[in-house]
């Protein structure tokens, strides 16, 4: 069984893609010069500059935190290009000089077929007309008057809704990397739900094929008014590969009275090879205001790539009766590392908030739950119940759970669990007993295990997130 | 600024002291408790005065602290048998007092056919000395430790057990400690060295005659060798403008078992670490603990086991019971070691607030480097279950009385593991007492 | 006894085997021919749980010495998964539970893989369903058993159900049953029973575990075999199981110490 551990462990990192990409690029540094430069190529209005420079002399103050349960060379913030200006992609004229491999991977993760193509940067055009497609995703939302862009798009064409709600749920200075974010960021997202609107189909398909270069600094901003609901989703099954090892993004949700926001995200960042070199760092601002009565925030997040993954997508339930959601799954192996978890904060009356993250940590990975649930004095009978389970495979890697419950109100009822176990011996030779190989057996308890989190899922990313699952841990028992 | 202000405390602590007690010391102290309070006072002076930005006292503010430099108290002989007499134990047979941190040998009781060795730490006729200077001060964390620094810098009396192998004591031996001074501060120590396959049971035993404000320091390590067994009841009675301080570290040795009950009911400001260290493989530790505070009290818990060797057993439960504007911490830290592969560990923090106003934090903690371990925490906060509340008033009480049945009850789950039945009577009194006067 | 010339099935011989340097078996030998129903019986710690166990290929145990042969095969060269595919089937004493894993989905995966191996064809999820709900009726299971968890929360009773269910599945040529008697009530047992008799035939062997006489009386074995200290000390025909209710353990030993003592 040990033998068939270390076999696991040490399975190849099955590569991603990637593309020269040739573009202007800002000289490196970062001073007041480089804002106006980065504002300037985006013609942006005075008051984003203002926005952009005032979290600039907000960072320049602050220091990096280290009180998360990871370890990291230290980044020299001197030597990163703030900005640079994509250019056209060296596409590939056809999907048979696509990497083989790359292929396969899709194929075993249940890619659907047509998005194999823009994922493997083939021209689109070769295999279908990407153009059309978004266009009829975007007429299909214009009808029911949803906004959905980029955010330089959105600063054009909304710039009063942009600048009514952007740094409101994470302002400029909330942390080190949030401030970074403020002041250099380059794209991202803008989606708009107007009052009383479902949005008619999940915001994830068209995404995939259209947000591959985002760039390091995402910014994300999601409004859903009045009665209006939305599932988002970002991120992609497939291997991405990025030259930028830091990526710091943030992400702000608003719902109002009675709306519903969904975020899911699959997050499958280059993790670096077998021995730790290389990967992602994934330093992630993630937060929702349920700001109106009877208003929800649901996040859904699976993790299963970078070399580091620190993200506590968090909720703030000021409404009344608003409802704050976290579901997660983390993996991690070889060397990866990952602390993450959520905040879960009660201010508004009749409050309630569910917490459920599992962690596998396989390698000599480390993974780390790390939660906070606040009740303030305001927040009469709310409730939260929180549950962390973590999943050890082999001896070398290590789980973690710090879950900070704060209470301040005495009509609230907070629960929390935790517990930490292995795959069992006992259930790999039963499964053997019955004639199913260690592979199969593994990946069938470790979707077991995550069951509760993948029903939170669309359901095509629910199938390839299971399969991405034993995918990742293919080999790491047997 | 807070190392300024660790620094300032300190050296108006050590001007505190008289002349001869740092360095030419007086003629009774022993060489090697010289140098251990010296150590102890070079690191002190390098720790920083904890404060709320600390990780480990993010929810206790001591600061108020900084700004009392209490000196330490002076030996005095003003008790009576009949002033401790209320706080006497019927089960002892073995009693060690100690009036402001001061060892009493009039107010104590000692055995004299005693196999085992019990008396004061720091005595020179010690015949135990070369066995008391191999574990004091080298299981509790005084080099990281800024109070326990401060409880070893300015040691002088404290209790030394020593049950030699396969000795067991049957009855249980109290050590009361009882605070007389107002604006000082007293330094209890306390030391065990259970050897090979002994057993005996320790009351540790915070009281205060009247209402002083006083700081307790103290500090008790207790070291169980090869299949030793302690049961370990700790009672911090203090008053209620006290400000109590404390560790206890606990090494254990294979197959040995450790069992602490700790109830903490006084003090404004009370702050107690329990750290247990796993050295050798099969050895069991069980740790309860109940905190009951009401006003303005602040009682902030904060444990840690240390599984580093297979194949050992922890269970914790912590209750808390909340009431008035008053604030519990928890925090309990659960460390499985790479290889320390068989651990079963559980922890429960269970948390009751009676008011509006009552505050609780608790942050139970696993961080885990084996695999093949079972390991399990929780904890819960609220009030009282309704649904209870309901039964019991469909069955005649009135709301009130209800309330403070399950209160108590609450509470009672922990007071029953303690197994010194006037003790626990005792407690339950107390407990019981305290509910009612709330409602 | 039956004098059966079945083709042999099962050989074990001079079986020794260890768990964590602990040695367990003493010696095994044991001849199952096809179509045989054995019965082992002993006190807790015989070793009999562990012959189960070392036949179905668990990793935790290890034999130092002697050999089994299945069907012609070394079955010590054999993974457990092979051997399962190789139709060597263990009803487990204390079926595992896997959290989170549908019944249904366990049960398929096992099936196909097996059938896979054997050059059968394999079923998709709605020809499964419906061939498994034909096995359950025989067991008499509940429709709502194939939603939940393998296993998980299922009573007692329920779980050795299971356990025979997997066997029909399965078609093992050597079917195990450790234990299957213990914790069921009668009605259970008889519906086990009924089960077993009905997958036992001609071209297959079971071997049974128990303690009591009780599962006999449902499931008749054409050999009683009594294990002691990691050996088989005694074998007879069915009636030695209702002796040995009748008397207990001791009295084979008083019956061996009669016999030698006659003997001198």
């Amino acid at each position: 069984m040990s033998a068939a551990l270390q076999n696991l462990v040490n399975q190849p990192y099955k590569h991603g893609f990637v593309t020269d990409i040739e573009s202007y690029v800002a000289p490196k540094g970062l001073n007041e010069e480089t804002i106006r430069l980065i504002s300037a190529k985006k013609d942006e209005p005075e008051w984003l500059l203002n926005f952009r420079l005032e979290a600039f002399q907000k960072w320049l103050t602050m220091t990096e935190p280290h009180w998360q349960n990871v370890k990291y060379p230290k980044i020299d913030f001197q030597a990163i290009s703030y900005y640079a200006a994509p250019k056209p992609k060296n596409k590939l004229a056809s999907m048979d000089e696509v990497d083989p491999e790359l292929l396969r991977t899709f194929e075993k993760l249940g890619v659907p077929m047509h998005e194999r193509a823009a994922l493997a940067g083939v021209a689109v055009d070769v295999i279908f007309d990407s153009v059309s497609v978004a266009t009829t995703y975007k007429e299909k939302l214009a009808e029911v008057g949803i906004i959905f862009c980029s955010i330089s798009e959105a600063v054009h064409n909304h710039p009063e809704l942009v600048r009514q709600y952007l740094g409101t749920v994470v302002p400029v200075g909330d942390n080190f990397f949030a401030a970074l974010n403020s002041a250099v960021f380059t794209d991202g997202s803008f989606c708009y739900i107007p009052k009383g609107v479902k949005c008619p189909m999940d915001l994830s398909t068209y995404f995939r094929i259209n947000t591959q270069d985002s760039g390091q600094f995402e910014r994300t901003l999601i409004i859903a008014e009045e009665g209006a609901s939305v599932s988002y989703l970002e991120g992609c099954t497939a291997p991405q590969f990025d030259t930028n090892q830091l990526h710091a993004a943030v992400v702000e949700l608003v719902a109002l009275d009675h709306a519903d926001i969904k975020y899911s995200t699959v997050q499958n960042w280059y993790a670096g090879d077998e021995n730790g070199v290389g990967g992602i760092y994934n330093f992630v601002t993630k937060r929702g205001l349920a700001k109106g009565i009877n208003s929800r925030i649901s996040w859904t997040q699976v993790e299963t790539g970078s070399a580091i993954t620190w993200k506590y997508p968090s909720c703030i339930l000021r409404g009344d009766n608003s409802i704050g959601e976290f579901y997660s799954v983390a993996v991690t192996n070889h060397h990866q590392q990952a602390d993450t978890g959520t905040k879960m904060i009660h201010i508004g009356k009749n409050t309630r908030s569910t917490i459920i993250s599992k962690g596998i940590s396989a390698g000599k990975s480390n993974s780390s739950y790390r939660g906070l649930v606040r009740i303030a004095p305001t927040a009469e009978n709310a409730r939260n119940f929180s549950q962390c389970d973590s999943m050890l495979v082999g001896d070398q890697s290590g789980a973690h759970t710090f879950p900070y419950i704060q209470v301040r109100n005495n009509s609230a009822k907070v629960e929390h669990e935790a517990s930490t176990s292995k795959i069992g011996e006992d259930q790999l030779f039963y499964l053997a007993q019955r004639g199913i190989d260690a592979e199969e057996a593994v990946s069938m308890i470790v979707n077991g295990f995550c069951k509760e989190v993948f029903q939170q899922l669309p359901m095509e990313f629910a199938v390839e997130a299971t399969k991405l699952l034993s995918f990742k841990l293919e080999n790491s028992v047997g | 600024m807070s190392e300024t202000m660790a620094n300032d405390y300190l050296d108006c602590l050590l001007n505190a002291l008289p002349a001869d007690s740092r360095n030419s010391g007086a003629q009774d102290t022993l060489d090697w408790l010289r140098r251990l309070r010296n150590e102890a006072i070079d690191q002190a002076g390098r720790l920083r005065f904890p404060t709320v930005k600390d990780e480990e006292w993010r929810f206790t503010d001591v600061s108020p602290l900084a700004k009392l430099p209490y000196k330490p108290a002076q030996k005095t002989n003003a008790l009576r048998l009949s002033d401790i007499q209320p706080f006497c134990i019927a089960e002892s047979a073995h009693r060690l007092v100690f009036v402001d941190g001061f060892f009493s040998p009039g107010l104590s009781r000692l055995s004299e056919d005693d196999q085992f060795v019990i008396g004061n730490l720091t005595a020179p006729a010690l015949t135990k000395a070369p066995l008391a200077e191999a574990h004091l001060g080298q299981h509790v964390q005084f080099r990281d430790n800024f109070f326990a620094a401060l409880n070893t810098a300015f040691l002088q009396d404290g209790a030394l057990i020593v049950l030699p192998e396969n000795c067991a004591v049957s009855a249980p031996i109290h050590l009361l400690y009882i605070a007389t001074q107002e604006q000082t501060t007293q330094y209890p120590r306390c030391l065990l060295i259970g050897e090979r396959s002994s057993q005996a049971t320790v009351i540790e035993d915070y009281v205060a005659l009247g209402a002083n404000t006083y700081i307790t320091n103290s500090v008790a390590e207790f070291s169980l060798a090869d299949n030793a067994q302690v049961n370990h009841i700790r009672v911090q009675r203090e008053s209620g403008n006290a400000f109590h301080l404390a560790s206890s570290a606990v090494a254990l040795e294979q197959g040995s078992q450790y069992r602490s009950v700790s109830i903490t009911l006084g003090a404004l400001i009370s702050r107690f670490n329990l750290d247990v260290e796993f050295n050798a493989q099969a050895a069991e530790c069980a740790i309860d603990g109940l905190a009951m505070i009401t006003g303005r009290q602040l009682a902030d818990t904060h444990t840690r086991i240390d599984h580093a060797k297979p194949h050992c057993t922890s269970h914790q439960q912590h209750k808390c019971i909340v009431d008035d504007s008053s604030h519990a911490v928890f925090n309990g830290k659960i460390i499985v070691r790479p290889h320390a592969q068989r651990t079963n560990s559980s922890q429960s923090s269970r948390n009751l607030l009676l008011s509006g106003k009552a505050q609780i934090d608790t942050k139970p903690q696993l961080e885990i480097f084996a695999d093949d371990v079972k390991c399990a925490h929780g904890a819960t906060v609220g009030q009282l279950d309704n649904e209870e509340i309901f039964y019991l008033k469909s069955r005649g009480l009135n709301e009130l009385t209800a309330r403070n049945l399950l209160t108590y009850a609450f509470g009672a789950e922990i007071l029953d593991r303690i197994p010194v039945p006037s003790l626990k009577h005792t407690l339950e009194q107390a407990i019981l007492n305290q509910t009612t006067q709330n409602s | 006894m039956n004098i059966n010339q079945n083709p042999i099935i099962l050989n074990v011989d001079n079986l020794h085997a260890s768990i964590q340097d602990t040695e367990i078996l003493k010696g095994i030998n044991l001849t199952v021919r096809s179509g045989e129903i054995h019965a082992i019986m002993g006190l807790n710690g015989s070793g009999k749980s562990t012959f189960a166990k070392v036949l179905a290929g668990h990793p935790d145990y290890h034999v130092t010495q002697g050999s089994i042969q299945y069907e012609q095969q070394d079955l010590l060269e054999l993974s457990a998964e092979e051997r399962a595919q190789a139709g060597v089937f263990l009803a487990f004493q204390y079926p595992i539970e896997i959290p989170g894993v549908a019944n249904s989905q366990f049960l398929r995966l096992a099936y196909n893989t097996v059938q896979a191996k054997r050059g059968k064809e394999e079923l998709d999820p709605l020809e499964f369903d419906d061939f498994v709900r034909e096995k359950m009726k025989l067991l008499e299971m509940k429709p709502d058993f194939l939603d939940r968890s393998v296993n998980e929360g299922f009573s007692g009773g329920e779980k050795k159900r299971n356990e025979i269910l997997q066997m029909a599945l399965l078609e093992p040529k050597l079917g195990i049953l450790d234990e299957t008697d213990s914790g069921l009530d009668i009605d259970a047992l008889k519906i086990v029973a009924k089960g077993v008799n009905h997958l036992h035939n001609t071209d297959n062997a079971i071997i049974l575990i128990t303690h009591y006489q009780r599962l006999l009386d449902h499931i008749v074995p054409d050999f009683v075999h009594v294990m002691e200290a990691g050996r088989i000390i005694k074998t007879g025909g069915k009636e030695l199981a209702l002796e040995l209710e009748t008397h207990g353990y001791d009295w084979i030993h008083n019956d061996q110490k009669r016999a030698a003592g006659a003997s001198t």
